[in-house]
């Protein structure tokens, strides 16, 4: 066993060595190489940075580097290893569900969204009735009622939990997919609305939960390239498009469960209120429409004061901790908490709770 | 090389600076205290020193780390009304190996195993960044000889730090962010959705990946302070190779186990009284050494695991067992205490176990190239000290602008097979 101990240690016992300039060199050189051959991944990484300082020097540094290893032909190993990896397929997918959803877009609504009438009519009762519920569609284990949960790095933190609770029922099938980092601001870094179009194409969920909001307030991109800076005018009329988009999306079946979940307090002050001014984006656009249903969730996660608290006392009395030390992500508990919140609205219609009583 | 270590620390968040000061000043002026009461032959005041510098650091870590789970724990055994404030402080990171390093120079000061440090030296002792966040536990007597003596910037060994760099990334990089992402975070975050195979797959899948991670580290650590003319302790020495739990812990971050060896089960009594007495300290030490890693239940009954699992070692009769079997004995109960380790409760860690004996979900995550992986990291283990040897050599006998070239190749492919979104080393949040 080599076990050093002890006073005996001595750097250079086991190996000859270079004089430090001689290694620092190296380092270098072998850090300058590692950097042109991956000049390409670096400077994505780069142009994926929040709007400001940081992003417009590391792109400034990255684009000459990555053009230069480029026409030298440096940034030829490393998109070869990426192909016979696969990780270039990616892109490309997501390209073509931009297309498709742009061309979507562009579609009068009502080419768009076609409704029967008998679409429309239970439309129209859902509206009434308030919450939103379902058809009288039959699930079962064969043919069960599927619920995704789609969002940021919230999601990664109660998505399985919600799952297993789900799952409960034999005729739920449910999936959780977050992407850490992602949100509605940077669809040059994770598409969300391609991604959604994806999933109800392909799926056809009867439910779907939207979680997004923690990397959102930032400045964003206008299709003319131009950046806009967080909570502007523009940004705001632009970050709202992106929202009633995805919401839209999400909700061109009438009869799926749409939920929208806000953002809970956040312990940094100045964070906390960036996340009410987009919750009040995302309650806005909610109510301006009959399939989403937005969820405040600032009254589930406060203490009695109405301000953040790490712990909070359960329904038995008992004190547990519902968030993460990081002041944003909700701990285990915390997302025990919010599943049963979020099942609880699911089962408002009484078609779907039967499922869990079976 | 203190304020490199300082701008270092402050980076993550500059306020923790001056509780890594304070630790610095109170610890170095304890020490020197404890030194002059021992020249003078006054062992009381010193023993007295010595036991305030102990409080003040466990003070730092109770107030931090502890001090919550305990009101917690009290306000709900005292039952509905009775509410204890709490502090909710952010951990500050690296605040157990730091204060357990302090630790292990006022009490090693007290023992008359080491001699005074110069201030400074010892400010870049308890500073060091290479191994401040994360370890290993270095001790004074190793670190101090090398401040004092100054690296000789002569003789780097940078074939040897360049292959424990690239080693420790292509672990926590490749494998552990792998393991994590492909089958333990979907395992434990829902047992029940899977199959008992995926289930068990899943818990071999974390014992690999909490090796990679946290040995990966290590690496890292080892071979930057190389880069800097140091040379730290071994921290891990293929411990699921071990075939008894006694030599796991021989094996498995060696500088805290040792470091509870010589400073809480030895003074305890160690194994020198009667059977019973050796196995309550043996107890003792590692529920004490579940509850470094973190303020929870889990943490508890993971070292509880470890110290009823030595006790056994020793009370069964020295059979002579095969050492397939005994391997396979030791690698299992140390998997059965990973799944307290990492999952988020004790019901979950239940549920765990549970499914893997009442299968609920299909089979979905298991695949041949997972099973590869594992079986190609738990066979490494076994891959003969000579070997490894052999690279570092031939790497040694390289040129320089060969070792640095290929330091940079290499560095490219880890990054080409890592996943995009690498996690924080686990080890950070203890």
């Amino acid at each position: 066993m080599e076990n050093d101990t002890g006073s005996q240690i001595n750097p250079q016992s086991k190996a000859g060595g270079f004089p430090a300039g001689q290694v620092l060199l190296s380092g270098i050189v072998g850090l300058m190489l590692a950097a042109c051959i991956n000049s390409s991944a670096l400077l994505t990484d780069a142009e994926r940075l929040p709007d400001g300082r940081s992003r417009s020097l590391s792109v400034a540094i990255w684009t000459p580097i990555e053009a230069a290893a480029s026409a030298f032909k440096l940034t030829w190993p490393r998109t070869v290893g990426d192909s016979l990896l696969g990780r270039s397929s990616d892109e490309g997918e997501i390209a073509l569900h931009r297309e498709q959803i742009e061309v979507a877009s562009e579609l009068p609504s009502e080419e768009w969204l076609v409704f029967s009438a008998e679409e429309e009519q239970r439309a129209e009762l859902q509206l009434d009735q308030g919450a939103p519920h379902t058809s009288g569609s039959v699930w079962d284990p064969e043919n069960p009622f599927t619920i995704w949960v789609l969002g940021d790095s919230m999601v990664q933190f109660f998505g399985e939990t919600f799952v297993m609770m789900a799952e409960k029922s034999p005729s739920v099938s449910a999936t959780a997919e977050p992407k850490l980092a992602s949100g509605l601001s940077r669809p040059d870094y994770f598409d969300w609305p391609a991604r959604i179009s994806e999933v109800m194409t392909t799926h056809d969920p009867d439910a779907v939960i939207l979680m997004f909001g923690g990397n959102d307030a930032q400045n964003i991109r206008a299709d003319d390239g131009s950046w806009l800076d967080r909570f502007s005018e523009r940004w705001e009329e632009e970050y709202r498009r992106r929202i009633s988009l995805v919401m839209d999306l999400a909700a061109s079946k009438p009869e799926r469960i749409v939920l929208w979940v806000g953002q809970p307090p956040m312990r940094g002050p100045g964070f906390d209120s960036r996340m009410e001014q987009l919750n009040d984006l995302y309650r806005a656009e909610a109510n301006e429409r009959q399939g989403v249903h937005y969820l405040d969730l600032r009254s589930l996660f406060t203490d009695g004061s109405g301000n953040y608290a790490r712990y909070l006392l359960d329904s038995s009395g008992q004190l547990v901790d519902v968030r993460l030390t990081d002041g944003v992500h909700l701990s285990h508990w915390g997302g025990e908490w919010l599943s049963e919140f979020l099942l609880k609205e699911i089962k408002k219609s009484p078609e779907v709770e039967e499922l869990w009583n079976e | 090389m203190f304020c490199s270590s300082l701008f270092f620390y402050g980076w993550w968040n500059w306020r923790f600076v001056f509780l890594l000061l304070w630790a610095i000043a109170s610890n170095w002026f304890a020490g020197t205290q404890i030194d002059k009461h021992l020249q003078l032959g006054s062992k009381d005041s010193a023993r007295n020193w010595m036991r305030t510098a102990i409080a003040g650091d466990l003070a730092l870590l109770g107030v931090f780390k502890y001090y919550d789970f305990f009101a917690v724990e009290l306000s709900n055994l005292l039952g509905s009304g009775t509410t204890i404030p709490l502090l909710e402080l952010t951990l500050p990171v690296g605040i157990s190996f730091f204060t357990f390093q302090a630790m292990s120079y006022v009490i090693d000061m007290h023992r008359k195993l080491i001699k005074p440090m110069p201030v400074l030296d010892f400010a870049v002792y308890l500073s060091f960044f290479p191994q401040l966040v994360a370890g290993p536990i270095v001790r004074a007597s190793e670190m101090a000889p090398q401040i004092s003596r100054r690296p000789d910037p002569r003789q780097v060994a940078s074939g040897e730090a360049f292959q424990l760099i690239l080693r420790g990334l292509f672990k926590k990089v490749v494998i552990s962010s792998w393991l994590a992402s492909t089958i333990v975070d979907d395992v434990f975050a829902n047992p029940e959705g899977h199959s008992s195979q995926d289930v068990l797959l899943g818990v071999y899948g974390y014992a690999i990946q909490i090796y990679a991670d946290f040995s990966g580290y290590t690496d890292i650590a080892i071979g930057v302070a190389l880069l800097l003319g140091f040379r730290f302790p071994t921290n891990f020495d293929r411990p699921y190779r071990a075939l008894s739990l006694r030599e796991f812990w021989k094996r498995w971050h060696i500088t805290l186990s040792s470091w509870l060896r010589d400073y809480l089960y030895i003074p305890l009594g160690g194994n020198r009284g009667k059977k019973a007495d050796t196995y309550r300290n043996l107890l003792i030490t590692m529920i004490l050494g579940g509850l470094w890693h973190g303020s929870t239940w889990n943490f508890v009954i993971w070292g509880a695991i470890h110290g009823v699992a030595l006790a056994v070692e020793r009370l069964l009769p020295k059979w002579q067992i095969h050492p397939v079997v005994r391997w396979i004995a030791t690698f299992h109960v140390v998997c059965f205490a990973w799944i307290f380790f990492r999952a988020e409760s004790l019901s979950a860690a239940i549920q765990v176990l549970k499914t893997i004996v009442i299968p609920s979900g299909p089979v979905d995550l298991s695949n041949a190239l997972l099973m590869l992986v594992l079986a190609a990291m738990l066979l490494a283990q076994f891959i003969p000290d000579s070997r490894s040897e052999e690279v570092k050599q031939w790497l040694n006998r390289r040129g320089i602008l060969t070792q640095g070239l290929a330091f940079g190749f290499v560095l490219v492919l880890i990054d080409m097979f890592g996943p995009d979104g690498v996690a924080p080393f686990i080890y950070f949040q203890f």
